[in-house]
């Protein structure tokens, strides 16, 4: 039984949607996929998976997002779970927030959107197996 | 011989007054030609416009009256003086002589006296006049420039504006556009890989499972909107409870699948099919179709979104030189600007509209008052750091449409209040406002007929703008 999660944060459903379909169809049942809206339902999703015991391995969030922003939060969870491999997808983000989550939370890559598929699917292939 | 005091045509058929007037007038200094029929008179006047004309009213062909009634129709020489020249012993007709356009008369036979001091009056009055009309050519030239270098100044502003939004603006487009390329992606892979399959495994199945399968397919089609991701967790944690209370493995990736379907609620009918062994590949398979069908949704939702933002894009950019006013819809323009500011607005701006119901649309300049919003807007935005809340309201009172715009920002000190509408006056750092925003909109509305005004206080700042709605042109 699969036991380990890959969260995709943003606050646009249609990406988070395309997301979803992109991650399943490269990995299947390898993980489960878990959807937040924002970087507090992240949060919110990680405290319960951890009582569940399901542990993620990837989060992929988005920078310009309403209340708490990318960097903020990658930075915030690093502090809790500096294993989870972190990347950020974005439509635009500040050099300077880039800057402080590659510094401050060990930001793995960043992506712009548009992104390329199989190079979003290749680096998670490539972090999963640098975890291992 | 001195300079000229002016260009004087005589025009009178008795050679005996021509020569005298022209002598007497060139002794003290005037230019002077001479004209012997009304005919050469009418020639004369057009090829070389003179300063004044002294007219005799006797003359065969063309009387006076009439030669002088044809210069005031013709534009080249209207403003010409003309003097007419009447012997004592005729019935000078003064009325008429005034009617038709002369500005004097003088009586044969000629006082030397009196026709210098006439000539000099009307020269010198004609002179003034010539000058006026100069001055108020330069002046009506110097407003045109000034408006020009005013609607420059206005668009410049625009466009400085945008450079500021431009970076906001292109993830507010490049969003939906990894939204389209990431399903149209998905799409592509399904058509090519797997639609054969699955309809090779589609013909393996029992009519059972079809049956199975085709309800699946319709719950599926029937959902339009995407669910929130809370709306989805819980959902799918109520499902896992359903599973598992039908002792089914891997409950976790099933309610996934289920929801993802789009099935919600009531897995009862559903049991024989989960607890079969085609289950796992008749669900993917479902689910294939559930996430091309999504796909599609992206598509169009995203679609829809980046259209949004370029048409405001467009709106707001577009510069209309006409200079008509046209009937338009003042809340279209509060949304054109709010849609470009999307992005700014997002990191934590509660917008609240209190727009009216059945606005009526309004004549008006469309373009410059996308120029009020963005200023306002921006300033309020800025004022509040990014953060607060942004109230607009639109209401129709008695003759004008009422937008207020009010945020909950640091409020203006009241030091500076009677200062922000003037020209320069800036708050910002050098670079980063030109201090014309609040200038060039109060411009913009006069040139409305309508009023802006300002109350602040901290933690409240609204700018009001009335604008008349009935502009009937």
């Amino acid at each position: 039984m699969t036991n380990t999660a890959i969260l995709c944060v943003d606050d646009e459903v249609t990406i988070l949607k395309s997301l979803e379909i992109e991650l399943h169809n490269a990995f299947g049942d390898t993980y489960l996929y878990e959807l937040a809206e924002s970087a507090e339902e992240a949060i919110e999703i990680m405290e319960e998976l951890d009582e569940e015991e399901l542990k993620i391995v990837i989060i992929i969030s988005d920078w310009l997002m309403p209340e708490m922003k990318g960097d903020e939060f990658l930075i915030n969870i690093h502090q809790k779970y500096p294993h989870i491999i972190k990347i950020m997808l974005t439509g635009q983000a500040s050099e300077e927030a880039v800057e402080r989550a590659k510094r401050y939370a060990n930001l793995y890559r960043c992506f712009s959107k548009p992104w390329d598929s199989r190079e979003l699917i290749t680096t998670i292939q490539s972090a999963v197996k640098q975890l291992q | 011989m001195h300079e000229s005091k002016g260009t004087i045509l005589v025009v009178d058929d008795t050679p005996a007054n021509v020569r005298f007037l022209v002598g007497t007038l060139a002794e003290f200094g005037y230019n002077v030609r001479p004209a012997i029929d009304s005919q050469s008179a009418l020639v004369g006047a057009l090829e070389e416009p003179p300063d004044l004309i002294l007219l005799d009213i006797q003359m065969p062909n063309m009387n006076g009256y009439e030669v002088c009634t044809k210069l005031k129709a013709d534009e080249r020489t209207k403003d010409i003086p003309v003097i007419f020249i009447s012997a004592l012993n005729e019935v000078l007709d003064k009325v008429k002589a005034f009617g038709v356009g002369g500005v004097d008369y003088i009586t044969k036979p000629f006082q030397v006296e009196e026709v210098l001091a006439r000539v000099k009056t009307h020269l010198s009055l004609r002179s003034l006049q010539k000058n006026l009309e100069e001055k108020n050519e330069k002046l009506a030239l110097t407003l045109q420039q000034l408006k020009d270098t005013q609607d420059e100044l206005i668009q410049r502003e625009k466009m400085a504006a945008l450079g500021q939004l431009i970076a906001g603006v292109a993830h507010e487009i490049n969003t939906p556009l990894g939204a389209i390329t990431s399903s149209v992606r998905h799409i592509a892979k399904f058509w090519n890989n797997h639609l054969l399959e699955l309809l090779e495994f589609l013909q393996k199945l029992s009519p059972e499972r079809q049956s199975d399968l085709f309800g699946l397919l319709q719950t599926s089609s029937q959902h339009n909107t995407f669910l929130s991701t809370r709306e989805q967790r819980q959902i799918k944690k109520h499902l896992v409870s359903q599973l598992e209370s039908h002792n089914l493995d891997n409950t976790v990736k099933l309610a996934s699948l289920l929801v993802e379907i789009g099935v919600y609620d009531n897995i009862e009918p559903l049991v024989p099919l989960l607890k079969a062994p085609e289950c796992k590949n008749l669900l993917d398979t479902v689910y294939e179709f559930a996430n091309t069908r999504t796909s599609i949704r992206n598509i169009t939702t995203a679609s829809e979104r980046a259209s949004k933002v370029v048409f405001a894009l467009k709106t707001y950019a577009h510069y209309d030189s006409t200079g008509d006013k046209v009937k338009a819809e003042i809340t279209a323009g509060i949304e054109t600007v709010l849609t470009l500011y999307c992005n700014q607005l997002k990191q934590g701006v509660n917008v609240i509209r209190n727009y009216e119901d059945s606005l009526p649309s309004i004549l008006c300049y469309p373009d410059e008052l996308n120029q009020v919003w963005t200023n306002l807007i921006h300033n309020a935005l800025q004022a509040m750091d990014y953060r607060g809340t942004l109230t607009i309201g639109v209401k129709k009172i008695e003759d004008n449409l009422r937008v207020k715009v009010t945020d909950s920002g640091k409020g203006i000190p009241p030091e500076i209040m009677p200062k922000i509408f003037q020209p320069f006056f800036t708050t910002k750092p050098p670079g980063e406002g030109s201090g014309l925003g609040l200038d060039i909109i109060k411009k913009i509305i006069e040139k409305h007929q309508g009023k802006i005004e300002v109350e602040s206080v901290p933690g409240q700042t609204t700018f009001t703008v009335f604008l008349p709605a009935n502009n009937e042109q």
